[in-house]
């Protein structure tokens, strides 16, 4: 039988049981939805902590040292020696502070710096201002909150000009910064109070010394040198004889980019793999039914042996059976995927990325769960005699 | 002598149902049929008949003995080649008519010419109306068997028989689920088609009068042919009123 008719035989077969049809195709339907969503999701959240990190400074680094620490002129110094610094805030921090505001209270860290941080990372107000020199200078007890600490502590109020509790010292705040969301490791980056460094020093960490700095290049591509400047004068100021290890850390844009995108190839590569196993699933569901539905047809295969039916025809009527539920299943999956993954990216502020190659290759794919899983039954059927097919009852 | 159609010599068949028991079903018969006869093969249950025809219709292979028909020696032949020798050289007309259910019946004419692959699709619709017409189903190409009674759907399984131009129609108890008037019905399309066509027709049945529409009548019994002679046609033509 030539493959139009063996098409028109099997198509009209699966009509005749429209809702078993249906229901058999659903389990490929589900597989490939979850495969083409998932993908998707990995796709797009990639995406999105990329364009997060590099609005977090593609240009900006982090020094961190534990063991000993920096001063303002370390500060100052490197600033005048690495001229690719563009931007550069020493960082005094502290962590599990309490932060009160008419009886509400929220734990949250505190980041005492300059100007240049907000610069550093690129991060725009809400509400409110920056602060000026004099205030740095004068050690001002005023914070810039983040987002969080604005909706915990204040709720739909403008904190502008209020007054609130650090650590029990009372602290004005004079502006509010937008909100950045959480960063890739979870951590919430909105809850974080931002205050002068000179004030910091005095008032929270009571030393005038700090173990971190931010430091930004005018460009992507000055990072690299940068760094090996600051690193080359970290160690010529504190004297490190050369083969000595750092006492330092230097964190770079690049490498957390790198860091992330690995986390979340390894996380969209594992839901893509959790959702193919409901794929396998689903095949296995084609294959049940076929198995049934070769049982049931045992006489029509019978008759259509007896008129001269091949073995090869037989088995093809099936198998194109199979792969036709399968292949349905596939394309309906790919519409229902898209159109999920549509829908999440727009709740989430994703970007939507249609990817003609996934799509391809779910449809190959469940294409081949079809032929995979429709062969053993077709082979079955093809395999009875004809005379006892016949005589089936 | 009309030439040979079918050619059977010491044709044995044995079921072995375990390692002891085996049964007989046919042992050691030599038949001829020449082109253009008209035969029933008659028996009682049990006797063989039906083993023949399934031998007869490549369905079934013998055991031991020679079957040659239209001069293909059928022991050699594998699966797919005897699939073809059932398409192109034997029409098949089953007792409980054997047609594919919610399947039109101009379909269900036209599925042996689809399986024989170089049907121009014309050509087949063609020929396949012009058999239903013959058969007396014109106007009724595209209702479904459960929407034909008993006889016409033996009638549309006659046409599907006959679109491939078999060198034999082997009808096995055609008429078995039938009442009177359709049997006579079909057995007269079965004589007519004999005597216009010349097709040779092998019909298995239990019921002397239709055996009576036949030439020739072979009886089985336990294996063995125990009679095999031409239906004499000085005694009234069959069609008369049965009781």
């Amino acid at each position: 039988m030539n493959f139009q008719n063996l098409m028109r035989t099997a198509i009209r077969s699966l009509g005749r049981n429209k809702m078993r049809s249906a229901l058999t195709s659903l389990g490929v339907i589900i597989g490939v939805a979850s495969v083409i969503m998932m993908v998707g999701i990995g796709n797009s959240a990639r995406v999105a902590v990329r364009e997060k990190i590099f609005t977090y400074g593609s240009n900006a680094m982090g020094v961190e040292s534990k063991k000993r620490t920096f001063t303002m002129s370390d500060v100052e110094a490197m600033k005048r020696a690495i001229p690719s610094i563009k931007f550069i805030s020493p960082m005094v921090g502290k962590t599990q502070v309490t932060a009160k505001y008419q009886g509400a209270i929220l734990y949250s860290r505190i980041r005492g710096v300059n100007n240049d941080f907000f610069k550093i990372k690129e991060w725009p107000l809400k509400y409110g201002r920056y602060f000026t020199e004099q205030e740095i200078l004068s050690r001002e007890k005023i914070v810039v909150l983040g987002n969080t600490l604005l909706d915990e502590l204040f709720g739909s109020i403008n904190p502008v000009g209020k007054v609130m509790l650090i650590n029990n010292i009372p602290f004005q705040v004079i502006g509010c910064l937008a909100e950045s969301g959480q960063a890739f490791s979870g951590k919430d980056q909105d809850n974080l109070i931002v205050m002068p460094y000179t004030t910091a020093m005095v008032k929270i960490s009571g030393r005038n010394v700090f173990n971190e700095i931010f430091i930004s290049t005018f460009n992507e591509q000055m990072v690299e040198k940068t760094e090996a400047s600051v690193r080359s004068f970290i160690r010529e100021d504190r004297g490190l004889a050369p083969g000595t290890p750092d006492d330092f850390n230097i964190t770079t844009s690049k490498e957390q980019l790198q860091m992330a995108e690995y986390i979340s190839q390894t996380l969209a590569m594992l839901l893509a793999g959790i959702a193919s196993i409901s794929l396998i699933v689903g095949g296995i569901g084609i294959m049940n039914i076929m198995l049934v539905s070769v049982s049931e047809r045992t006489r029509e295969i019978g008759i259509r042996m007896a008129i001269g039916a091949k073995k090869s025809d037989i088995l093809l009527q099936f198998l194109i059976e199979a792969v036709s539920l399968s292949s349905s299943g596939g394309t309906v999956g790919i519409i229902i995927g898209l159109g999920v993954y549509y829908a999440i990216t727009v709740g989430v502020g994703w970007d939507f990325l249609f990817s003609t190659f996934s799509v391809v290759v779910a449809f190959l794919f469940s294409c081949a769960v079809g032929v995979f899983f429709g062969y053993y039954p077709a082979r079955k059927a093809s395999n009875l005699k004809p005379i006892d097919a016949l005589r089936y009852e | 002598m009309r030439d040979k159609v079918i050619d059977i010599q010491n044709l044995v068949k044995t079921y072995q149902i375990s390692e002891e028991v085996s049964v007989h079903a046919l042992r050691g018969i030599s038949l001829t049929i020449a082109r253009g006869e008209f035969v029933a093969i008659m028996g009682a249950s049990g006797s063989g008949k039906s083993t023949l025809m399934n031998i007869l219709g490549f369905l079934d292979t013998h055991t031991s003995g020679k079957y040659i028909l239209d001069g293909v020696d059928g022991i050699a032949l594998d699966e797919n080649q005897k699939a073809e020798i059932r398409n192109r050289k034997i029409g098949f007309v089953f007792q409980g008519f054997n047609l594919l259910s919610r399947t039109s019946a101009l379909e269900n004419v036209e599925l042996p010419m689809m399986y024989r692959g170089d049907a121009e699709p014309r050509e087949m619709k063609r020929k396949a109306r012009e058999l239903l017409a013959m058969v007396g189903l014109a106007g009724r190409e595209h209702h479904h068997p459960n929407r034909l009674s008993g006889g016409e759907q033996q009638r549309v399984a006659i046409a599907r028989s006959l679109i491939n131009d078999p060198a034999i129609i082997l009808a096995d108890e055609p008429t078995g689920n039938l009442d009177t008037k359709n049997s006579d019905e079909v057995m007269k399309i079965f004589t007519r088609l004999n005597k216009e066509t010349g097709i040779t027709i092998i019909l298995v049945t239990h019921e002397p009068d239709v055996a009576n529409y036949t030439d020739r009548k072979v009886v089985f019994r336990d294996g063995q042919i125990m009679e095999d002679a031409p239906i004499a046609k000085a005694a009234p033509r069959p069609g008369r009123k049965r009781p």
